[in-house]
């Protein structure tokens, strides 16, 4: 159970030499202390380039070229062992990346399996109604290659939900979903992330997913 | 259950994707053919050398035997083919000598008779007896007590029977014997010198390679020389056995050249022999092993070029929650396959070459060596490959942890 993620004078390594210039002196993460706790919406907005799903991945533990520390409930993650870090994908964090990293070769049931096997979180008749829920039914045994981008995205936004966790991270989630879709996907997040009094961290450079009670930070 | 075996369906289709046959049957074959080679030589070098390494159990390396040698001949001048009290001093003078023993001939008459299955076989013969101490390993009942009904035990040089079976029985189209039948046949000795004559029932107890004579317990020659042997004739000895502080010490071979005595049953044509086959087995092993290295290599390489095209399916694997372990068991898996075939095959080249030449060995009286040990040690040769590549799997696996 991870109950909050602290940002303490972070800094990705690209930006170092440039601490006192646009993007990161104007920034409300960079260099700042910052805690996200449970269970609290928020959105990170930022401009292309300043380091958003560098962020989503420091968090994630995928990346570790930052200065500065990112803490667990107070437990430096840099330490963290692989091991940990697997269970910790498993059952605390849920993770959208912005470019989804579905299996081309694999259909959308498969690609829900192979992270719902791994959690045995969601029963199949849950499955189906989430892709009922965001239309998608049809298309359960095309391969993800032959989705189109807002397909894709909504197969990896069910994907994500498949497992327990205190914090979801989801990295532009809506960036191709219309306003239709945004408002179905934000009250499916909404209800999977309170039904576990969970945290979610969402960030957007445009089209922001349609949470309720968003803290809006400027990255 | 099936919920993880499913998912390691699933997982096994994406991994899978871009495994080359081509590459993995060409480990294979390469494996296949440095091992066999490694495990053939080794095999034929094993059964060969049994040749040699098939060791007298009785008299050790240890010990030499010599004589004088002989020219033209000597009817007269018996003391020039033995050794007087002054040469057996010196030679027990020499720092290489740890003590020496004599030979002691009989001074009397033996006709053998051997009676099997109706029709009889007789020869006169000779006897010699050297201390029991020079043995090793004393044949059971190597002993004589005077009176008892216990037949006399008789050791014979290997090389008589060779004469025997493959000289005089095959051209005269008698059954050819083994070591064991002998054994087996009662043997009746008629002695007989000074005035008397006795039978007395003997039996082969063994064979032996080293000692190129007829043998029998001393205390029987003391006892048939005080009785059967003309008084006062008691010769010295032609024949001595040195037991040497160093086997093979090339100080006592100089020794004996120098003297002009001859060394019997030496090795030394046999471990030139030995030396010669022992280097090409090296050299042959050394070919397997470089072509077995070569293999592993070619293993690594298809494995890494493997994890490499799969690079981003193996990181976002991970990405999902998966432990490393779960994406290297099936890489695992394959290699294990693999060398498991590789070495079954092998195995199974490496017993069928060695019928090939068991059989002519058998046919000349030498028991090939069992395969197993040579299957074993392909077995720690494949594990070695298997062990190293899963190593060098689970390392490359975790190394994508972080792209």
């Amino acid at each position: 159970m991870i109950n909050s993620i602290t940002i303490e004078n972070t800094l990705p390594a690209v930006f170092a030499g440039s601490e006192s210039e646009p993007p990161v002196s104007t920034s409300c993460v960079w260099l700042k202390n910052l805690t996200f706790s449970r269970p609290d919406y928020y959105m990170i907005e930022a401009e292309s380039g300043t380091g958003k799903s560098s962020l989503c991945s420091f968090i994630y533990g995928s990346r570790l070229d930052y200065s500065g520390r990112i803490l667990f409930d107070n437990e430096d993650t840099r330490t963290f062992s692989i091991d940990r870090w697997s269970a910790i994908r498993r059952e605390a964090i849920a993770y959208l990346p912005q470019e989804m990293m579905l299996f081309p070769e694999l259909t959308v049931l498969e690609n829900i399996a192979i992270k719902n096997k791994l959690t045995n979180y969601k029963s199949d008749s849950e499955i189906d109604r989430m892709l009922q829920m965001l239309e998608i039914d049809n298309k359960r045994n095309t391969p993800a290659r032959l989705l189109s981008v807002g397909q894709q995205q909504r197969v990896a936004i069910i994907r994500s939900l498949c497992q327990p966790f205190d914090f979801l991270i989801v990295d532009e989630p809506v960036s191709h979903l219309d306003a239709r879709n945004n408002s179905v996907v934000a009250a499916l997040i909404d209800s999977e992330a309170s039904a576990r009094g969970a945290a979610v961290i969402a960030t957007s450079v445009g089209n922001k997913i349609s949470l309720p009670n968003l803290n809006i930070l400027t990255l | 259950m099936t919920k993880t075996s499913s998912r390691n369906t699933l997982v096994r289709r994406l991994l899978r994707r871009n495994i080359s046959a081509g590459q993995l049957i060409g480990f294979a074959l390469a494996n296949l053919v440095g091992l066999s080679i490694v495990l053939v030589a080794m095999q034929f070098y094993r059964d060969v050398t049994a040749v040699w390494s098939d060791d007298d159990s009785f008299i050790s390396r240890d010990f030499m035997i010599i004589s004088r040698h002989v020219s033209g001949i000597n009817f007269n001048d018996r003391g020039s083919t033995t050794f007087s009290n002054t040469d057996i001093a010196e030679i027990e003078s020499q720092p290489w000598a740890r003590r020496v023993g004599r030979f002691t001939a009989a001074g009397f008459n033996v006709y053998a008779s051997l009676e099997m299955g109706g029709s009889g076989i007789g020869t006169a013969l000779f006897l010699e007896s050297i201390p029991s101490s020079f043995f090793d390993d004393l044949p059971g009942g190597w002993n004589f007590t005077p009176g008892q009904n216990k037949p006399l035990p008789v050791i014979i040089s290997k090389d008589y029977l060779t004469l025997y079976n493959f000289g005089f029985a095959s051209s005269r189209g008698l059954p050819q014997i083994s070591e064991k039948m002998i054994g087996m046949v009662p043997l009746k000795l008629s002695v007989s010198g000074n005035g008397v004559q006795q039978y007395i029932d003997a039996r082969v107890v063994g064979f032996s390679s080293r000692l190129n004579t007829i043998a029998v317990p001393e205390e029987f020659m003391t006892w048939a020389n005080s009785r059967f042997a003309e008084p006062g004739k008691t010769a010295d000895p032609s024949r001595l056995i040195i037991e040497l502080s160093t086997p093979g010490d090339p100080a006592a071979t100089a020794f004996m050249e120098s003297h002009n005595y001859e060394v019997a049953g030496d090795r030394i044509d046999n471990s030139r022999a030995a030396f010669f086959l022992g280097l090409v087995t090296s050299v042959v092993i050394v070919v397997g092993i470089v072509i077995s290295l070569l293999a592993f290599f070619i293993l690594l390489l298809s494995i890494y070029l493997l994890l490499q095209k799969n690079r981003k399916k193996i990181h976002e694997l991970m990405q999902l929650g998966y432990l490393p372990s779960d994406i290297s068991r099936h890489y695992n898996l394959l290699v294990l396959t693999v060398n498991a075939a590789v070495l079954v095959i092998a195995a199974a080249g490496v017993t069928f070459c060695a019928g090939l030449w068991q059989q002519p060995l058998a046919s000349i009286g030498v028991s090939g060596s069992p395969v197993w040990p040579t299957i074993l040690v392909g077995a720690c040769i494949i594990g070695a490959i298997t062990a190293g590549s899963v190593v060098a799997i689970n390392r490359r696996v975790k190394s994508v942890f972080r792209l």
